[in-house]
Order: C-alpha cells, then sequence, then structure tokens
C-alpha cells in the first residue's frame, strides 16, 4: 500500500521534482512555528504566566493555531507521500505522529474548558483549576516530544 | 572567508560538534524549540501591535519579551555552533548569508521598537487600536523573522549561487 502511495504522481512530484520537497517543507516549517509557537504561549498562560493577558484573550487566538496545525497536516501528508514506506516503519515518525494527536486532543479539551471557564477566572482572579494546569503540562511536553521525535525521524 | 573557515576548522568546538554522533541532533532539536518559543511569542506580540486580536491587552504582552529573548539566546548559541561545526558549508551559502542579513534588520527593528514603542506603549489603550508606526514595526519584525524561519530551512536546498 505504502510502496503504490511512493509512486503516484503526487509522491513523485514532492520527491522528484526541484521544487516539491524544499516547498512542502517550508511550509511545514511555517506550521511548525505557529501551531507549537501558539499553544506553547496558551500553556504558559494557563501555568500563570502573562498576567494582565485574559483567559478570554487568550482564547480567541485558537483559530490560528488550528490554521497552522492544518498547514502542518497538509504539508505533512504531501512529505508523507515521497518517502511513505521509510516513514511507515520509522518508530520516532511513529511516536511523532502519536503525540500529535494526543497535543491535538489536549487542544480540544482546554479550549472547551476555556470557552466554558474562561471569563470566570477572569473575574475571580483565580487562575485556570488544577485539571486545566495539568493537561497544560502535558500539551508542553507532547509538542516537545513531537519535535524531538520529528527531527529525529531524519536520523534513525 | 577562507581563512574564517581555516581558523574554525581544527578549534575544540568544531572537533567536538563534528566528531559526537549525538551533538547535530541535539543542537538540531534545541534549534526548533527555540523558533517555536521567539516566533510563538513574537506572533502574539506583533499581531497585537499591527492591530488584531484587540480583546488582547497591548500593555500585558510585554510580559512575553523575555520568551522571545529566550528563543533567540537558545538559536544563537546553537547557531554559533552549527557554524563552528560545518564552515564551510555555511559561509559559502547563499541561503545562509541571506538569512543573517535578515537577522540583523530583524535586530535594527527591535532597537525601532526599543526607542519609539517600548517608553510610550505603557500609556496606550488595552484594546484599542495601534498608530501606523507600530503597525509597520510589527510587519517588518513578521516579515523578517518568518524570512529567517524560510531561508534557514532551505539552507540544504540552496547552493552557493
Amino acid at each position: 500500500m505504502f510502496e503504490s502511495l511512493e509512486n503516484s504522481a503526487v509522491a513523485l512530484w514532492v520527491g522528484e521534482s526541484l521544487y516539491g520537497y524544499p516547498f512542502m517543507l517550508s511550509l511545514h516549517a511555517v506550521g511548525l512555528a505557529i501551531v507549537v509557537g501558539i499553544f506553547v504561549m496558551r500553556d504558559f498562560r494557563l501555568l500563570g504566566l502573562f498576567p494582565g493577558i485574559s483567559y478570554e484573550s487568550v482564547d480567541s487566538l485558537k483559530k490560528l493555531a488550528w490554521t497552522g496545525f492544518s498547514i502542518n497536516a497538509v504539508s505533512g501528508c504531501f512529505l508523507f507521500t515521497s518517502q511513505a514506506t521509510m516513514f511507515a516503519s520509522s518508530t520516532p515518525f511513529l511516536l511523532k505522529i502519536s503525540m500529535i494527536f494526543l497535543a491535538a486532543i489536549c487542544a480540544a479539551i482546554i479550549q472547551n474548558r476555556m470557552r466554558d471557564e474562561a471569563s470566570a477566572w477572569d473575574s475571580a482572579g483565580t487562575g485556570a483549576v488544577g485539571s486545566v494546569k495539568a493537561i497544560a503540562v502535558l500539551s508542553l511536553i507532547l509538542w516537545t516530544g513531537a519535535i524531538i521525535a520529528g527531527r529525529l525521524t531524519a536520523y534513525l | 572567508m577562507e581563512s574564517f573557515v581555516t581558523a574554525i576548522e581544527g578549534t575544540a568546538i568544531n572537533h567536538w560538534v563534528m566528531g559526537s554522533a549525538w551533538a547535530w541532533p541535539i543542537m538540531e532539536i534545541l534549534h526548533f524549540i527555540g523558533l517555536s518559543l521567539l516566533l510563538g511569542s513574537l506572533l502574539v506580540i506583533d499581531l497585537r501591535m499591527a492591530g488584531f486580536f484587540r480583546q488582547i491587552n497591548i500593555v500585558a504582552t510585554h510580559k512575553m519579551l523575555p520568551w522571545v529573548f529566550l528563543g533567540f539566546g537558545i538559536n544563537m548559541t546553537t547557531g554559533i555552533l552549527f557554524v563552528f561545526g560545518d564552515p564551510a558549508r555555511y559561509t559559502a551559502n547563499i541561503g545562509f548569508r541571506f538569512k543573517m542579513l535578515l537577522v540583523v534588520i530583524a535586530g535594527l527593528n527591535a532597537l525601532w521598537f526599543w526607542w519609539k514603542i517600548n517608553p510610550v506603549m505603557k500609556t496606550w489603550e488595552p484594546h484599542a487600536d495601534t498608530p501606523m508606526l507600530a503597525k509597520v514595526i510589527a510587519w517588518v519584525s513578521l516579515g523578517s523573522w518568518f524570512g529567517v524561519l524560510l531561508l534557514g530551512r532551505l539552507i540544504p536546498y540552496i547552493g552557493t549561487g
């Protein structure tokens, strides 16, 4: 299955044309900076940093973060096709995808909680509740892990 | 440039970077973490300064600045180690040269921010639109840093021109 994907027209464009691979790689770097950058700042805020920036206003950044996520989902699929068999059997790559999947679930939980509770945290001045802070810590670990595993995919 | 390359080749740092199998991937990981911190905090600060996300208190975005500096510090340190590890490759690379030019432009733009915006920012209305000069500085910042990101990622694909 992965072999036929690797030989598809799309995969050949990504893997063998002059601009296909570097173009997708560039998009992947931009998407990484946006999605990891914004989610990390959101997690820092949930853990009590940047007082003065309201929780409700942090929640307004989620569309930007998911835009970065989508850029990387799409460019990532293109990059995957070019070496599908290698990626599908690479432990660091599979770890990376699992961690991103879990980090996306964390983001979904966090934004549901923020939609319902952010204004209360702001008006009470108490900050995010413990369970949300715990998910923020988990999210930070998962994104860092995804970067580490992603880089190691090129080496192992 | 050649004397610079020969001066670096043979130094202890050069041997350490090239001699250890783990040095290069670990530095790359740190460089990626650094770029996430740098661009993540800058995206919030600059997009607010450009007039977007007005729900965010612009005066409080100031508290994110230490993360800009930390991200930059991590990437400058690992970046210098990359150059020490493989000086011939980087000094000859057109992509790397333009990347460094953009880092300088971003630095001058940051000084511009420090000189013109920083002293008056505290007095701004937290959720209002921003002056034109702030918008210009914000877009120059985003443009130069995302340019740095792209050129950096493309170094392996851009030759010596």
